[in-house]
């Protein structure tokens, strides 16, 4: 995957806007999280052969200028759920290494750990993170994040934004060198939430045009 | 593993339905925001559904020790937070509007069916069952919990969430198979009693118990030898968990109720137990009969004139000796520093009192 020099990302934040249309998208097979990432055996039980994770796919752009990389994300989505007052919200995340290169299923370990970038459907909010191991995410330093999201025939499209500048618990990009993305996607309407969920079960790689 | 465990004794014998402590808990914990349908105290009718809506039978707990599915109880199943028209009912003049909930019409409630029970006049029965979470030993919805925000006080087994890591992510809900979580939908976040922790660590017993006036509740450290929680528990063998079948080892215990008489068809006491043991036995075990078996011969003691420590301690005619080492009166506490700035729940208008005479009105 690229992510390609633009004059300014700020003109690719909405979901719609038409430079999108000139920029390549990679298409990443999803899978549920596997079992054995859930962490305890009440999760296991919970779930007793119901499935999850059945997202099968997301597709992904990217551009950037120099300090604000957008990532355009869009899977198919049979209806928009934002979680109401009992539920679970529709929602996705965009996964870098902050340090090494640890098995993005492992969500990081004590010494390698990973910045993710959620989105949630519910009021629309998004939040940096950072993970040293499944279930230990934390709010992680700021990296200006910001979303746009849109539904529309059956397909989420959302836009997130964040600077390449990261910090101590979120991940540096630089402008002409390669780094590695993950991606997760969360069914609100199959009571998606934590580890239930579907995933890129390995990283992508990212090559951040100079 | 704590290293000291505080516990609760519930005396079923001496509850009479009346929710002072489902008030003093609400009072003392529930009436922020996104809490109007929370009681993390509940006193229901047993036989009955409870609250939630027949949480026995929403899975949860273990089985030999394995981990059970468990339903996830939604707000409607505990109840909403009634809302009612004091305004129009009371203070409107007219005279003739019914107190009642505004809005849509309620369909389930904590204490919904109170004081059905079971069974055919003249052998019908029931009997109430104050509730609070559990605290357990082996606690469900400490496990279930991805973010383990959820923890055990190593120093009085006290279960508390974390709501600074708590996401709203609910499988401690369907964990636990007491389902004594709620979730707050305006914080996000799952809540339950805590024991109320900030009076215990000042020695102040828990809102429920103090303001209890029957003297149901006992409470003190299990292994506090010369408390009554040791004695009921351990020595006397008394005082039962709730449905210890869940194998989350429960530290709040109840002592099982005795049952007043049947009457035969001619009116006539018969000597049978009109709550049926097996009953009894669904939800404190096999223990349950042995448990009435002491009591009763304990009574039989003191109704002769004989020493009985267990009915002295049951009884508790002092009423400090029910709470241990949780003895201190609140006022000799300092005010705890907790900001609840609570919005009043209603306040009456000034109203001009009218005598009216003739229709509708009152001639006082």
């Amino acid at each position: 995957m690229r992510s390609i020099r633009v004059s300014a990302a700020a003109d690719y934040a909405a979901t719609t806007a038409p430079g999108w249309q000139q920029v390549p998208a990679e298409t990443v097979e999803l899978v549920p999280a596997p079992m054995e990432m859930q962490p305890n055996g009440f999760i296991q039980a919970q779930l007793g052969g119901r499935e999850y994770g059945k997202t099968p796919l997301i597709e992904a752009q990217s551009v950037h200028d120099g300090d604000t990389l957008a990532v355009r994300l869009r899977w198919p989505s049979e209806r928009p759920f934002n979680g109401g007052r009992e539920g679970f919200p529709d929602g996705a995340a965009i996964a870098f290494p902050i340090r090494g290169e640890p098995a993005l299923w492992s969500m990081g370990t004590d010494d390698e750990p990973v910045q993710f970038i959620q989105w949630r459907a519910l009021k629309n909010e998004i939040r940096s993170v950072v993970a040293w191991g499944i279930g230990s995410s934390v709010p992680g330093t700021a990296v200006s994040e910001a979303v746009t999201a849109g539904w529309s025939q059956g397909h989420w499209t959302i836009v997130m934004l964040r600077t390449l500048a990261g910090g101590p618990e979120a991940a540096t990009l630089v402008a002409g060198a390669s780094t590695l993305i993950g991606f997760a996607v969360w069914n609100g309407t199959n009571e998606e939430r934590a580890g239930l969920k579907a995933v890129s079960i390995d990283w992508t790689p990212l090559d951040i045009d100079a | 593993m704590s290293k000291r465990q505080v516990a609760m004794i519930i005396d079923l014998n001496k509850c009479i339905g009346c929710q002072t402590c489902t008030v003093a808990c609400k009072t003392n914990w529930t009436s922020g925001e996104g809490q109007e349908g929370m009681w993390f105290n509940q006193v229901y009718t047993a036989p009955g559904y409870g609250t939630p809506k027949n949480w026995e039978k929403m899975g949860g707990g273990y089985k030999d020790g394995e981990p059970q599915p468990g339903v996830r109880p939604a707000q409607g199943d505990f109840g909403e937070g009634f809302e009612f028209n004091y305004k129009e009912a009371l203070f409107s003049g007219a005279g003739n509007e019914a107190l009642k909930p505004i809005g849509d019409e309620p369909t389930w409630g904590m204490n919904w069916d109170e004081d059905v029970g079971a069974g055919d006049y003249p052998n019908s029965y029931f009997f109430y069952i104050p509730r609070i979470c559990n605290h357990c030993t082996k606690p469900a919805c400490m496990e279930a919990c991805p973010r383990g925000a959820i923890f055990k006080r190593e120093e009085d087994g006290i279960v508390i969430i974390n709501e600074d890591h708590c996401r709203g992510l609910r499988f401690c809900q369907s964990a636990c198979p007491y389902k004594e979580i709620y979730y707050n939908h305006v914080t996000g976040h799952a809540q339950k009693c805590i024991f109320c922790l900030p009076r215990m660590e000042q020695g102040v017993a828990t809102a429920c118990s103090r303001q209890c006036p029957g003297r149901v509740r006992f409470l003190g450290f299990l292994d506090d030898e010369d408390g009554p929680i040791h004695k009921l528990v351990n020595v006397y063998k008394v005082a039962l968990p709730l449905h210890p079948e869940y194998e989350t080892q429960p530290n709040v215990f109840y002592i099982p109720p005795l049952s007043p008489e049947k009457f035969d068809d001619e009116g006539n006491p018969t000597g049978e137990d009109r709550i049926p043991l097996d009953y009894l036995e669904s939800l404190f075990g096999p223990e349950a009969g042995p448990a009435l078996e002491k009591i009763k011969a304990e009574r039989a003691k003191k109704q002769a004139g004989q020493d009985s420590e267990l009915m002295d301690t049951l009884i508790s005619k002092n009423f400090l000796d029910l709470f241990g080492p949780f003895n201190k009166h609140p006022k000799e506490i300092e005010q705890i520093a907790v900001a609840l700035e609570r919005e009043p729940v209603y306040t009456p208008p000034e109203i001009e009192i009218t005598h009216r005479n003739g229709n509708g009105g009152s001639s006082q």
